[in-house]
């Protein structure tokens, strides 16, 4: 579709533009720099304070054992797929206007995934033994780690997936970073040459390149399926009703594609504007985001279907009162703003001027964000309150210490993203070039000019 | 074998012979010959118990005699720690050191229990108990198994008496009070003051809680020693029940005694307001009797039916409740003794009948019309009658909930309807080994007749001024008496008025003895040296005495029990001699037979009925005794707190239970505060919906609402229902009317959370956890046999050990008296969360009793389920834990490492019987929130690792008792027995619901359980039918309730709960 599109910008303004904003944000940036650093500051007390005086801090009880840190969880590696999808898939199908957008998703995964990996650290009891003990050191006693334990893959899960993602999004800053390289001096100039590993941007470099970035892409696809499926497994590989079922992973996975792509949304909109990107960020790639937004949330709402459909279906009683209680129990209210904010207000993109309108896209992706977070907080919560034994049923509301932490990694995760966005172009100089129309009239400094 | 077969077995086994003390000679035991516990005397293997006097421990005192808070060392330690906290802001671990002995004494070995026999002294019932010492120090009570009236068994409150040896509350040495302020003192000084105060006084009294031993004798000497007479010796206890009972066989037979309920031989119970289950006269006696009588066996069970305005713990264990209007117990126990008399078959000698007959023509009129008064009617009357003279029966009456001013009316009236039963002689026994009643009737009225001419009282382990009604002004009294003496094993209201505070030893560090059985004496003995600078009661004022130059003859107490027991000896018959005899005695707990007489006829009665009791009209309120707390001689114990009340699961709280139709009428919700008002005062206290109390009747328990500052634990918690009683007594027994008040009712616009542990009172239609037959069901199927473990699966077969441990749970005995969960609290060094935690819902209980109403809200029935880790052998949470914390060991027991846990809490989602607790904080003593004391190592077990913060916990099978019998069997070159190995909970109950032993011995009483007919799995679908739950195959098995008629698989429309609890 990029083709078709009228860029006001050629591929001479790129270097230009990019880098001119990167170095000079708007005003607003610094105000949200300091929002984040507030929030990351008030995660952090909580956090001491919880590692202090223990879990009792936070809202969990018998039987609510997982909470809101689980939520955050399995929250912030579902925003960490849009990155991998948008990069590597959307590589491989040639979708070209994933170009303007993929380093910032790219980015996105990588501080999304690192937040993610701080909650199950958070979330346990004794989080000083935890790294050690969760890793499946030699030892002398033959001690090993559980390995039917979900758990344990969930580490090798995500430990791949971001060591993955980590690579892919570095290398494709490689020659961005050259291209900074040759426009400072000084220390920062030897910075950025070790970072850029001495790329000059010869043909020969250019064909390693393409052909490393084309074998990531291909080892990253499966990865966006596993990852999700394996969190997915936390949950439906114990006998809890309302958790164990076989529909969990395409489940999860949808779900988190559609809260990664409205995430990116809900981010590449105010940065676009903050660096001034407008020109090379074009509303048809937002729209083309939009588009499958509205197709995750199709499957997400089929999934909800037919979760209560196999609950009905299966008559399992326990299975089926969790279901009934979701829906119409004292914690409906969740289940009610997953509905809507998932399945219904999305619905509005299929209107053609409503997606191209960044006011209601951008409100319905944020809800999007919200709906997708108490899914998982619908189902974490919903199915541990009331389960099998009734003589044991509770009940369960996050505490202030839960809060602050969710509230502390939305902190860490903008204070990165932030960082890397004023000192790294988070468009993808070499790739936007790919898809820009080439310059009416060459510039005189062709040597800048890697596409 | 026949299956038939197989029962009888069952039969066999569950039999327990009434152990009373053999009448043959006394052999000098020798260690070899006796297995397992061998009891010990104390100052036999206590050489630390050998030196003469306690001396000066405790307060540290700077030059002005008071205590300073923080001494130089302390301050130093603090300091530095301080410092180092800050340098490293780490976890903080204080570092402990272990002392080795440098003179090891012969006969401790570090690790091996010492077991000593003495006598819980929590209650006036004497049970005998088995104290388990490590080191020299207590960690464990348990019922002695041959003792007659605990027969191996505790209730909640004994097992938790322990936790009062330790209390960190209790006081530390003799204090004088100056004006307000109490000061610590040393004994000699207090002697000194105390002989300075008495001099030339001679009108001294003594307030007790009463004894059946020789402890009132001595009192009595005392007394006479300090010029005043034995008639100034009060004994008053709270539980109404032992003035009642016996003032009415006084006034019937001429004996004030209590008559001995042989349950087990009574097929047909029927309780009027009674509470022999739960406070009763004692407990577990009654319990375990109850259990052999009316739990099923061979197509039989028992009958019970209980008429009661209240719904007490008592009538949950009922077949059948029929709810009569509040204070018509009376005249509902002489319309039954109506219809007993016109039933052709009733018994009673022509004597006895004519006297019945004068009572019940006195009332003919007013009787025949009193049914619809009652709320029965007399078709009821007339089958329980006929149900009552068809087989052995008995009559229950009374209990702590209808405390009125016909106390002892009711009592009168139980004792015709059991001379209609017959059952004086079969199961009542007044004649053979009868019980002593610990107190003489309306000793508190005298009491308070006789108050103001005292120069002088000592109170000893009494608390009248707060388990009196405050209209009775007891504090009054006590303010207006020139000295008051105040001798408590823990600090109590009394003190306020008392100038000496005076630590008394606690049960477990003291001599004493007691007869609550006529003729079977059961001693006490220290099984410690005292842990406080405290002393013996009687020794006290043996110290008294000698500092004013009035000594009695004898050392200390001991000295004259062992003189007192020279009487016993020389009726005992035995050969050797009296050391070997007492020394023994010590050993046992117990010795002595049933003593006899006879009992002449019924005496004439119709005088003391002077009219019928009649309905009270209004709303009435009703206050039996808290089965855990008792009058508040529980309350300062966090673990009795904790367990919370069997029927409403409240813990920690008074609650104020209406029911739940009534409170939609009044338009009060759960939780809303409700004031109580009467003549005599106010209360307000948060409502509970509890489905199944007569609509008029509110019932608000005593035990709480402490406001003497104390202790922490008791302290403003809850609610005193004492203060809204009007001075009423009963006439014919002079006790205080403590229940039955008609009160007036507003609800207001407070609120107040009730720290309930169980939110849902309904099963919600999962009968697969708990199953129950009827009786003709059952005895249809009785032969048949279950195999719970054949279930087509996947998994590779376990491995075989020589031991699978297993546990049996019966349903039909649960009664629901919560001791298994304050016996495993103490077992296994559970904490104590508090209040607040409970609300959150963080109890740390390693067996709960879960709580099922059945049937209709108006009478609805309960079940008890007691739910403890069911050690599946496939079970979801070994899988998911990621570092292998819990895992499956050969014997079949789910087993938790502590150290590798890092506190995921999967398996605790994963657990579908919940039953896993998580460490949310490092557990203090007592509660969490207050600014809580560490826990005192002494008080724990050593055996059972103290689990830190962030680690998932639960039941282990006491896992360290089966590694001790395993040891022991090992030495001897076999495997444990059957029976040999018990767990806490197992062993504790009274009603003997729980077996445990060794599933791969198919000769194990628990393997024969398991493959009852009534046995299943809980959550183990219905395997007749090929459907296998969710197929955690647990080691535990439920044996299904049964009950008389079809069983009630529903509850009524939910009332109150679930949404109501939130939130305010």
């Amino acid at each position: 579709m990029s083709d078709e599109l009228v860029w006001d910008k050629t591929i001479s303004d790129v270097n230009d533009g990019i880098l001119k904003a990167t170095g000079k944000p708007h005003p607003s940036y610094y105000v949200a720099l300091s929002l984040s650093l507030v929030f990351l500051i008030i995660g952090i007390i909580a956090w001491a304070l919880q590692i202090t005086y223990g879990m009792g801090l936070s809202g969990l009880n018998a039987p609510v054992y997982w909470g809101t840190y689980i939520t955050n969880f399995v929250f912030w590696v579902g925003i960490g797929h849009a990155g991998t999808l948008i990069s590597a898939i959307l590589f491989l199908f040639r979708a070209k206007w994933r170009n303007s957008i993929n380093r910032s998703a790219e980015a996105m995964t990588v501080f999304a995934v690192i937040t993610a990996g701080l909650f199950p650290l958070i979330h346990v009891g004794r989080v000083w033994l935890a790294a050690y003990w969760m890793v499946p050191l030699p030892n002398t006693n033959n001690l090993w780690v559980n390995f039917r334990s979900p758990l344990l893959w969930d580490v090798f899960a995500i430990s791949t997936y971001l060591t993955v993602s980590l690579l892919f999004w570095y290398m494709g800053l490689v020659p961005d970073i050259a291209s900074m390289r040759d426009r400072v001096k000084g220390y920062k100039r030897a910075m950025f040459a070790f970072l850029s590993f001495g790329w000059t941007g010869t043909l020969r470099q250019w064909h390693h390149y393409e052909a490393g970035y084309g074998f990531l892409a291909a080892l990253a696809t499966p990865l966006v399926l596993s990852v999700h499926s394996i969190v997915s497994w936390d949950f439906a590989m114990s006998v809890q009703p309302g958790w164990h079922t076989t529909i969990f992973p395409p489940y999860f996975v949808a779900g988190a594609i559609l809260s990664g792509c409205a995430m990116v949304y809900t981010l590449v909109l105010p940065f676009r504007r903050m660096f001034r990107m407008e020109g090379f960020i074009r509303p048809e790639h937002l729209e083309a985001l939009i588009k499958l937004t509205l197709l995750t949330s199709t499957i997400v709402s089929y999934a909800y279907g037919i979760e209560f459909f196999v609950a009905w279906y299966s008559g399992n009683p326990f299975e089926w009162a969790i279901f009934v209680k979701r829906a119409i129990g004292p914690y409906s209210f969740y289940f009610w703003v997953m509905v809507f904010c998932n399945c219904v207000f999305p619905l509005v993109f299929w209107s053609k001027k409503a997606r191209n309108n960044q006011t209601i896209c951008f409100i319905v992706c944020v809800l999007v964000n919200v709906g997708m977070w108490f899914e998982r907080y619908n189902i974490i919560v919903s199915s541990l309150v009331e389960d099998f034994v009734p003589g044991s049923w509770g009940h369960y509301e996050p505490s202030l210490t839960e809060i602050a932490i969710t509230l502390g990694s939305f902190g860490w995760f903008f204070t990165w993203l932030l960082i890397f966005c004023r000192f790294f172009p988070f468009v993808s100089m070499s790739e936007l070039k790919l898809i820009m129309p080439k310059p009416l009239r060459p510039k005189t400094k062709l040597k800048e000019v890697k596409g | 074998m026949s299956l038939e077969h197989d029962n009888d077995e069952l039969k066999k086994l569950e039999h327990k012979p009434h152990v009373f003390a053999p009448e043959g000679d006394f052999e000098a035991p020798a260690k070899d010959t006796v297995p397992g516990p061998y009891y010990m005397a104390a100052d036999e293997r206590m050489p630390e118990l050998e030196a003469d006097e306690p001396s000066m421990q405790g307060a540290k005192l700077d030059s002005k005699g008071k205590p300073f808070p923080v001494d130089r060392r302390d301050f130093m330690r603090l300091f530095s720690a301080s410092a180092m906290f800050g340098a490293t802001a780490c976890v903080r671990r204080p570092a402990e050191t272990a002392i080795p002995y440098v003179k090891q004494p012969i006969d401790q070995v570090p690790g091996v229990a010492t077991h000593y026999a003495t006598t819980c002294g929590d209650c006036a019932s004497a049970c005998g108990i088995v104290v388990k010492t490590r080191e020299g120090r207590p960690v464990k009570l348990e019922g002695a198994d041959e003792h007659p009236i605990s027969q191996g068994a505790l209730c909640a409150m004994g097992q938790a008496s322990i936790q009062g040896l330790y209390h960190p509350e209790r006081l530390k040495g003799p204090h004088i009070r100056h004006g307000r302020r109490l000061d610590p003192a040393n004994w000699d000084e207090t002697f000194a003051q105390i002989t300075d105060q008495l001099k030339g006084k001679t009108n001294v009294a003594i307030f007790t809680g009463g004894s059946t031993g020789h402890s009132d004798e001595f009192l009595g000497e005392v007394l006479e020693k300090l010029g005043s007479s034995k008639e100034h010796l009060y004994t008053w206890e709270s539980n109404g029940l032992f003035s009642s009972i016996s003032k009415a066989h006084e006034l019937a037979f001429g004996h004030a005694d209590l008559p001995r309920l042989e349950l087990p031989l009574a097929k047909v119970i029927i309780g009027i307001g009674s509470d022999f289950l739960e406070v009763g006269t004692s407990p577990v006696y009654h319990s375990k009797g109850f259990s052999l009588s009316h739990s099923y066996k061979n197509g039989k069970k028992g009958l019970f039916v209980q008429l009661e305005s209240n719904y007490s713990l008592t009538g949950t264990n009922a077949d059948k409740r029929h709810i009569i209007k509040p204070g018509t117990e009376t005249t509902s126990t002489l319309l039954l003794v109506k219809s007993l008399f016109e039933n052709a078959a009733s018994k009673g000698s022509p004597a006895a009948r004519e006297n019945i007959k004068a009572v019940l023509d006195k009332h003919a009129s007013s009787l025949s019309s009193a049914y619809a008064d009652v709320g029965v009617t007399k078709a009821v009357f007339d089958d329980l009658a006929d149900k009552l003279l068809k087989e052995p029966s008995v009559v229950v009456a009374g209990g702590s909930s209808n405390f009125d001013e016909n106390a002892t009316l009711l009592q009168l009236a139980a004792i015709m309807a059991n001379q209609l039963t017959g059952a004086y002689g079969r199961t009542l026994q007044f004649e053979k080994g009868w019980m002593n009643s610990p107190v003489k009737s309306g000793d508190l009225k005298r009491f308070l007749e006789n108050a103001d001419k005292f120069d002088a009282l000592i109170v000893i382990e009494s608390n009248p001024a707060f388990s009196s009604p405050d209209s009775w002004a007891v504090e009054k009294a006590l303010e207006n008496i020139p000295l008051v003496i105040s001798i408590q094993s823990f600090p109590n209201e009394v003190d306020h008025f008392a100038k000496f505070v005076l630590p008394n030893h606690h049960y477990l560090e003291a001599w004493g003895d007691e007869q609550s059985i006529a003729g079977v004496w059961s001693t006490r003995q220290p099984t410690v040296r005292s842990t406080t600078n405290s002393r013996q009661a009687e020794d006290i004022l043996l110290w008294i005495l000698a500092y004013m130059d009035k000594s009695l003859p004898y050392k200390d107490y001991q000295a004259y029990l062992k003189e007192k027991w020279r009487a016993i000896y020389e009726i005992s018959g035995v050969r050797h001699d009296y050391d070997v005899f007492f020394k023994f005695v010590l050993k046992r707990g117990f010795t002595g037979s049933l003593a006899s007489r006879t009992l002449g006829d019924l005496k004439e009665l119709s005088s003391y009925f002077d009219s019928l009791p009649k309905s009270k009209s209004g709303f009435v309120l009703l206050s039996p005794l808290d089965y855990r707390l008792q009058d508040g001689r529980g309350a300062h114990l966090p673990v009795l707190q904790e367990i919370g009340d069997g029927l409403t699961t409240v813990a920690w709280d008074t609650w104020l239970a209406i029911n739940p139709k009534t409170m939609k009428k009044l338009g009060i919700k759960q939780n809303q505060m409700v004031e109580v008002t009467s003549s005599a005062g106010t209360l307000k206290a948060a409502a509970y919906p509890l489905p199944g109390l007569q609509p008029d009747t509110l019932v608000v328990p005593r035990g709480n609402g402490h406001k003497d500052e104390r202790s922490t634990i008791s302290n403003n918690n809850g609610i005193d229902p004492l203060t809204v009683y009007a001075k009423k007594s009963d006439p014919l027994s002079g006790e205080p009317v403590t229940s039955l008040q008609e009160v007036q009712v507003t609800p207001t616009k407070e609120w107040y959370r009730l720290a309930a542990t169980q939110k849902q009172n309904d099963i919600a239609n999962r009968n697969e956890i708990v199953k129950k037959y009827s009786l003709a069901k059952a005895k249809k199927i009785q032969n048949k046999t279950v195999d719970l473990d054949t279930v087509p699966d996947l998994f590779p077969k376990l491995e075989k050990a020589a031991h699978h441990w297993g546990m049996s749970v019966d349903l039909d005995k649960c009664n629901g008296c919560g001791a298994c969960m304050v016996a495993c609290s103490l077992e296994n060094n559970v904490p104590q969360v508090g209040r607040d935690q409970i609300l959150l819902g963080r109890t740390m209980h390693w067996i709960r009793l879960d709580r099922y109403f059945y049937g209709e809200i108006d009478n609805p029935s309960a079940t008890f389920q007691p739910v403890m880790c069911q050690h599946c052998n496939h079970a979801p949470c070994e899988a998911v834990c990621p570092v292998f914390a819990t895992t499956h060991d050969a014997e079949g027991i789910n087993s938790m490492t502590y150290n590798r846990c890092v506190g995921t809490r999967y398996c605790a989602n994963a657990c579908p019987y919940k039953v896993r607790r998580f460490n949310w904080w490092t557990h203090k003593w007592g509660t969490m929130g207050k600014r809580g004391q560490d826990r005192n190592p002494r008080a724990l077990n050593p055996d059972v690792t103290v689990r830190t913060r962030g680690v998932m916990e639960k039941c282990s099978f006491c896992v360290g008792r089966l590694r001790d019998a395993k040891h022991f069997a090992k030495e001897q070159g076999r495997t444990v027995n059957d029976g040999e190995v018990k767990t806490a909970c197992q062993q504790t109950c009274p009603a003997d619901a729980i077996s445990f032993g060794n599933l791969n011995d198919a000769q194990s009483k628990v393997s024969k359980e398991r493959k009852n007919f009534r046995a299943y799995l809980m959550l183990g679908g219905d395997p007749d039918h090929g459907h296998y739950g969710i197929k955690t195959l647990p080691n535990v098995n439920y044996l299904a309730q049964i009950t008389h008629d079809e069983p009630a698989t529903g509850f009524g429309k939910q009332q109150g709960h679930g949404h109501s609890n939130k939130g305010h």
